[in-house]
C-alpha cells in the first residue's frame, strides 16, 4: 500500500495548539523519560517523528496519544525545546476532531470564537426553552420552586435530561466507533480474539472512574484535581438524574444532601484550582493553555456557583423567586457545558480515554500471542 | 587660491549636527568667500545658484550635510551654468564619516576642512603607525599558549607567559592519547614545555594572574600578580623530601579528584618548572600562621622552602596581549538526571583521562571505585585504587551537558571524538568488557575522523543511537536507561562504570578578564573573534587576540594551528608598527595635513 505523506501536516497541528515541533532531533530523551512509555507503545517520540514526515494515517490509527497524561516530564527535559507534552495534547484535540465526522469539532478547535459563539447561542436556546416550559406548560409562577405549581416542574426537566443524555450516549457512540474502526478494526496485520476483547472490558469503567493510569505520573496532585473534579461531576450526574425530585422536595433528604455538598466543593475547589494554576503557568501541564480549556473550566464553576445559590436560596433564605432565576442561570450553565463540550470539544476525552487504555491492553495481548516468545514486550535488557 | 562656497544644508529632520557653529568655523577657514545655510530640506533653483556663483566668483563648491549626495546634481549643473569645473563640487558628508552628532563636531570641522582643500577626508585622516613594544604577554599556558608563545620567541621577540596554575600544560597534559592517531599526548606536549622552559626569550610566571591592564595598543603596561610558590624554583631538584614528610592530603586537582595529593606538592612529575609548591589553603604552617608544623623545611636538602613567601605585583610592558586562557569542564552534578556526584561510578571525561593515564592514580587501569577509610579524616571515601575491580562493562554517554536548550546550547565539538577514544582504550584494556556508546549525532568531522570512528565499531563497541535519559542504581548496578531510536525501542544496559561525555565552558575567570581588557564575548562566554571567517585570531580591540579553546570549543589541532597563526598576526604588528586610534587625531593635525596636501597635489 502506498503512503500518502501530508507535508503540511505540522502547519495544520499548529492551528490545534502544537508549536516546536520542527525542533526535536529524536535523541530519546522524551521517550525513557515518560513513565508510561512502555513496548510496545513509546511515547512521545515516535508520534514526533510521523508528524515531522506528516504520515497522516498512521497518525489517526494511533491512540498513543492517549496514553499520555501530560506530567510534563518530557517536556521540561526536551534539550530542544520541542514541547513533546504539549505536541501530545495538541495530537489529542486533533484526534478528536478526526473521530467526529460532523467537522464541527474541527471548528471549535481551530477558532475559539466558533466554540463561544455556539457555547452563547446554546445558553440563550435553554433559557427561551425554559422560560416557555416554565410560564405556559407548566403554569407555574416565579414565586414557587419545588412542588406543585413549581416554575420548572421536576417532571418536565427530566424529560430534557434524558433527551440530552440519549443523544450525547449516540454521538459518543459513533465517534467511540470511529475511533475503534481507524486505530483498530481496519488494521488487517492485527488478529484480535474475542475474549481477549470480552476480558479486558472490565478495564473501560475502571479506566472511565478512577484515571487508574493518571495515578502512576511522578507528581499526584494532577491527578487528585482531575479526580475530585471528574468524581464530584459524576456524582453530580447521578443526584440530577436519579434524585431530583427528592432534592427539591421540601423535607430534607440528608445522604443526597452529604453528596451534593462535598460534588460541589469538589467541583469548585478543583476548577479553581485549575484556574489558578493555569494562571501562574508554573508547572509544565499548565504553561499552554487552550481556549477551549478556559471555557471548560468557566462553565464547570459557574454551574457550581449557581448550583450553591439556588440550593442556599431555597433551603435557607426561602427565597423560592431567586432560586428560580438561579437555576435558570444554572441550567444556561450546565446545558452547553454538555451539548457542545462533550461531543465536539474537550470533554469527549471521558469517553476516547478509558476506550484507549482498553484498547491498548486488547493490542499488547494479541501483539504478544502474534509473535510469542520471539520478541520481548519489555524493555530490552541486555546482559553485562 | 580657489575661491570656495560652501553650503550646508539639512536633510534628515532628526540629525543632531551644530550647524551654526560649523558655519561660522567654515567661514573663517581661509579660502572661503562664502557661507550659506540652506536649512531643513531646501529646495535648490539652478539658475538663481549660478547666478549666485558667478557674483561671487565661486569656483569650488563644498555641499556639507549629513548626507548632502542629494543635491550634487543640482549643484554640478549650476557651477556648469556659472561656466565652472563640474567636478570641483565637494561633498562634506557628515554622517558618512562618523561625525553625524553633536559630541563629534571637531571630527564634523575637519570633514569639513578636508573638503574646502579639496582633499577626500579618509586620505587625510590616516592614524600615523604607532611604535609597538616589541614583547608580547601570553595569557594561559596551555597547548594553545605554549605554542604561541614558542612561535613568538622563536622569530626572536621576548615573551610573558603567565599561568595561573604551578605548571603549564594545561588540560593536554592530564590526557593519556590523543584522538584519532592515538599518538601519546605527553610525547608531543612535553619536549614544548621543556622548551618553553629553556628558551632565553621567554619568561615564564606561573602561578601567576594578570590584575590589571592599561594603555593602549602597542604599549600596555599590564600588572601580573606572582602568588608566593614558597619554594625556590631555580634551586629545587625535585628530590621529593618535603613531599614525603608533609603530613597534610587533600584532592588532587591534576588527577581530578580521583586520588590525593599533600600540601606541598608538584602537580605531576614531569611538571614545567619542575619544582614544587605550597598550597596556602592547606597548608598547616600557613593557616596557623607559622606556629604549627613546617617540617618540610627542616627536611629539604637544598634549603629552597621558604614558607613566609609573599605574594608580589610584578609589572611588565608589551605591545601584544594574546589569550589563550582554555576552558573548564560543565559541573557534570548540574545535569542532575546522570546522577553524577550520587554514584561514585559515574564519571566525567576527564576523571577517566586520568583513570587511563599511564601515569595517573591507578597507574592506567581502569577500575571501578572502591570504598576506603581516610585516616586522617575519619570519613570513608570512594577512591581510584588499582587494585579495585574492574568494570564488566562501561556506558559513554555522548552531549552531556551539550547541545541542550537547558544547560549549553552549543556543541562542544571534541566529545564524539574522545568518547570513541575512550571505547577504544576500554577494548583495548578490557577486552573482556563491553562497551556502549549513547550518542544523538555522531560527529566526526575532521581528518581521519570518520576513519577512526569506523575503526572503534569494528574494534566490538556498541553504538547506540539515543540520548540517555536517566542513570539509576538497582541490584548494586548501574542501569542506564534510554531509547534505541534505531531499532524504535526503549533500553536498559546495568553497566559497572558510566563515562559522562561534558560539555566545555569558558574558563573560570573570562568574564573577568574580558571586563579587565575590554574583550567582547559571545553569548556563550567564550571571547569574540573579529570575523568568524577572515581574523578568527584578532578581538575588536586592537593588539589583543585569542587563540584556542577560550574563542570557542576545538580539538588539539585545530587549537595548534590557531595558536601558529596568532604569532603570525603579533609578529606582523611588532614589525610594521600597529594602525594608530582614529580618536587620537586632532582637528589642527587633520587641518595641517589637508592644506599641505592640497599644496603637494596642486
Amino acid at each position: 500500500m502506498a503512503i500518502r505523506v501530508n507535508p503540511k501536516l505540522i502547519d495544520e497541528l499548529e492551528t490545534y495548539g502544537a508549536a516546536d515541533v520542527q525542533n526535536c532531533y529524536h535523541c530519546g530523551n522524551c521517550s525513557a523519560t515518560c513513565p508510561f512509555s512502555k513496548e510496545p507503545f513509546v511515547i512521545p517520540r515516535r508520534s514526533m517523528r510521523n508528524l515531522q514526515m506528516g504520515l497522516e494515517e498512521k497518525l489517526k490509527g494511533t491512540f498513543e496519544p492517549w496514553l499520555c497524561y501530560y506530567c510534563g516530564e518530557c517536556s521540561q527535559q526536551c534539550p530542544r525545546g520541542a514541547e513533546p507534552g504539549e505536541t501530545m495534547m495538541s495530537l489529542r484535540r486533533w484526534l478528536t476532531s478526526r473521530y467526529d465526522l460532523t467537522g464541527i469539532s474541527r471548528l471549535f478547535y481551530r477558532s475559539w470564537k466558533a466554540e463561544l459563539a455556539a457555547l452563547i447561542l446554546v445558553s440563550l436556546v435553554t433559557m427561551v426553552a425554559f422560560l416557555v416550559m416554565g410560564f405556559s406548560l407548566g403554569h407555574g409562577s416565579l414565586g414557587v420552586y419545588a412542588g406543585a405549581g413549581a416554575l420548572f416542574p421536576d417532571h418536565l426537566v427530566h424529560i430534557l435530561d434524558l433527551a440530552l443524555a440519549g443523544l450525547l450516549a449516540a454521538v459518543l457512540l459513533t465517534n467511540a466507533i470511529r475511533m475503534w474502526w481507524l486505530t483498530t478494526g481496519r488494521n488487517r496485520n492485527l488478529h484480535i480474539s474475542l475474549w481477549s476483547y470480552v476480558k479486558n472490558v472490565f478495564l473501560l469503567p475502571y479506566h472511565f472512574l478512577f484515571q487508574a493510569r493518571y495515578s502512576q505520573c511522578e507528581k499526584k496532585l494532577p491527578w487528585l484535581t482531575h479526580l475530585a473534579i471528574f468524581l464530584s461531576w459524576v456524582t453530580m450526574e447521578v443526584l440530577v438524574i436519579l434524585l431530583l425530585e427528592r432534592f427539591h422536595s421540601p423535607e430534607t433528604v440528608w445522604a443526597a444532601h452529604v453528596f451534593g455538598y462535598l460534588a460541589t466543593i469538589g467541583l469548585l475547589g478543583g476548577t479553581i484550582y485549575a484556574m489558578v494554576g493555569r494562571v501562574r503557568k508554573r508547572e509544565t501541564h499548565y504553561k499552554h493553555t487552550h481556549p477551549t480549556d478556559w471555557m471548560f473550566l468557566i462553565l464547570i464553576a459557574g454551574a457550581a456557583f449557581t448550583g450553591i445559590v439556588q440550593h442556599a436560596s431555597y433551603r435557607w433564605l426561602g427565597l423560592d423567586s431567586v432560586a428560580n432565576i438561579a437555576y435558570l442561570i444554572h441550567m444556561m450553565f450546565v446545558v452547553p457545558l454538555l451539548a457542545v463540550q462533550i461531543p465536539f470539544s474537550k470533554l469527549s476525552h471521558l469517553a476516547y480515554r478509558p476506550l484507549a487504555m482498553y484498547l491498548a491492553t486488547v493490542h499488547t495481548d494479541a501483539l504478544a500471542s502474534q509473535q510469542a516468545g520471539a520478541a520481548q514486550t519489555e524493555p530490552v535488557r541486555l546482559a553485562a | 587660491m580657489a575661491r570656495v562656497g560652501v553650503f550646508i544644508g539639512q536633510f534628515h529632520s532628526d540629525s543632531r549636527i551644530a550647524f551654526d557653529s560649523l558655519a561660522s568655523y567654515a567661514a573663517n577657514l581661509r579660502a572661503v568667500e562664502k557661507v550659506r545655510l540652506l536649512g531643513l530640506r531646501p529646495k535648490v533653483d539652478v539658475k538663481s545658484l549660478a547666478e549666485e556663483i558667478r557674483r561671487e566668483r565661486l569656483d569650488r563648491i563644498v555641499l556639507a550635510g549629513d548626507s548632502p549626495g542629494y543635491f550634487k546634481p543640482a549643484f554640478t549643473r549650476a557651477l556648469e551654468l556659472a561656466g565652472g569645473d563640474p567636478s570641483e563640487v565637494r561633498l562634506a558628508s557628515f554622517r558618512e564619516h562618523g561625525a553625524g552628532s553633536v559630541e563629534v563636531t571637531d571630527r564634523a570641522k575637519a570633514v569639513l576642512a578636508c573638503a574646502v582643500h579639496g582633499v577626500p577626508y579618509p586620505l587625510v585622516a590616516v592614524p600615523k603607525p604607532t611604535v609597538v613594544h616589541p614583547a608580547t604577554l601570553v595569557v594561559g599556558g596551555g597547548v594553545a599558549g605554549i605554542q604561541t608563545a614558542l612561535e613568538i620567541a622563536d622569530a626572536g621577540k621576548q615573551v610573558y607567559l603567565v599561568e595561573r596554575t604551578g605548571t603549564i600544560g594545561g588540560h593536554m597534559a592530564m590526557f593519556d592519547k590523543t584522538f584519532p592517531t592515538l599518538d601519546c599526548a605527553a610525547c608531543i606536549l612535553t619536549p614544548k614545555m621543556v622548551a618553553v622552559h629553556d628558551h632565553e626569550m621567554i619568561e615564564l610566571l606561573t602561578n601567576s594572574e594578570v590584575i590589571s591592564v592599561s594603555g593602549n595598543p602597542g604599549a600596555f603596561k599590564v600588572k601580573v600578580r606572582k602568588r608566593a610558590r614558597r619554594v625556590d624554583s631555580s634551586s629545587c631538584v625535585a628530590c621529593n623530601a618535603c613531599t614525603e614528610i608533609c603530613p597534610i592530603w587533600v584532592w588532587s586537582e591534576f588527577d581530578s579528584q580521583l586520588t590525593h595529593r599533600k600540601a606541598i606538592y608538584i602537580p605531576f612529575p614531569q611538571a614545567v618548572p619542575n619544582a614544587y609548591l605550597v598550597d596556602p589553603e592547606a597548608c598547616a604552617w600557613v593557616q596557623s600562621g607559622g606556629t604549627r608544623c613546617g617540617v618540610c623545611v627542616k627536611k629539604c636538602p637544598k634549603e629552597c622552602i621558604n614558607l613566609g613567601e609573599q605574594d608580589q605585583t610584578v609589572e611588565i610592558e608589551v605591545g601584544n596581549i594574546v589569550l589563550t586562557t582554555g576552558y573548564d569542564m560543565l559541573d557534570a552534578a548540574k545535569v542532575e538526571r546522570y546522577g553524577y556526584g550520587k554514584y561514585p561510578n559515574v564519571l566525567t571525561s576527564l576523571e577517566f583521562e586520568r583513570m587511563t593515564n599511564a601515569s595517573g592514580p591507578t597507574g592506567g587501569k581502569i577500575v571501578t571505585k572502591t570504598k576506603q577509610k581516610n585516616r586522617r579524616l575519619k570519613v570513608e571515601e570512594w577512591v581510584a585504587d588499582p587494585k579495585g575491580p574492574p568494570p564488566r562493562s562501561v556506558a559513554i554517554i555522548h552531549c552531556v551537558g551539550s547541545r541542550d536548550t537547558n544547560y549549553n546550547p552549543y556543541c562542544s565539538r571534541v566529545c564524539c571524538m574522545y568518547s570513541l577514544k575512550f571505547a577504544h582504550l576500554v577494548r583495548e584494556k578490557l577486552p573482556g568488557a563491553a562497551c556502549y556508546e549513547f550518542y544523538i549525532d555522531m560527529r566526526a568531522f575532521g581528518k581521519g575522523y570518520e576513519e577512526f570512528m569506523e575503526r572503534i565499531k569494528a574494534e566490538g563497541a556498541h553504538v547506540v543511537r539515543g540520548r540517555t535519559a536517566q542513570v539509576i542504581e538497582a541490584d548494586g548496578a548501574l542501569v542506564v536507561k534510554g531509547e534505541d531510536i534505531v531499532q524504535d525501542r526503549l533500553v536498559q544496559y546495568p553497566v559497572d562504570l558510566v563515562i559522562l561525555a561534558v560539555g566545555l565552558v569558558p574558563a573560570t575567570g573570562t568574564a573577568e578578564l574580558a571586563k579587565l581588557l575590554g574583550v567582547p564575548r559571545d553569548p556563550d562566554g567564550f571571547f569574540s573573534e573579529l570575523n568568524y571567517n577572515g581574523d578568527p585570531t584578532y578581538t575588536e580591540r586592537g593588539g589583543i587576540y585569542v587563540a584556542g579553546m577560550c574563542q570557542g570549543p576545538k580539538d588539539i589541532p585545530d587549537t595548534v594551528a590557531q595558536a601558529s597563526a596568532v604569532a603570525a598576526g603579533v609578529l606582523r604588528s611588532i614589525s610594521t608598527g600597529g594602525m594608530g586610534n582614529l580618536d587620537s587625531l586632532t582637528l589642527s593635525d587633520i587641518e595641517e595635513r589637508a592644506a599641505k596636501m592640497q599644496v603637494s597635489e596642486r
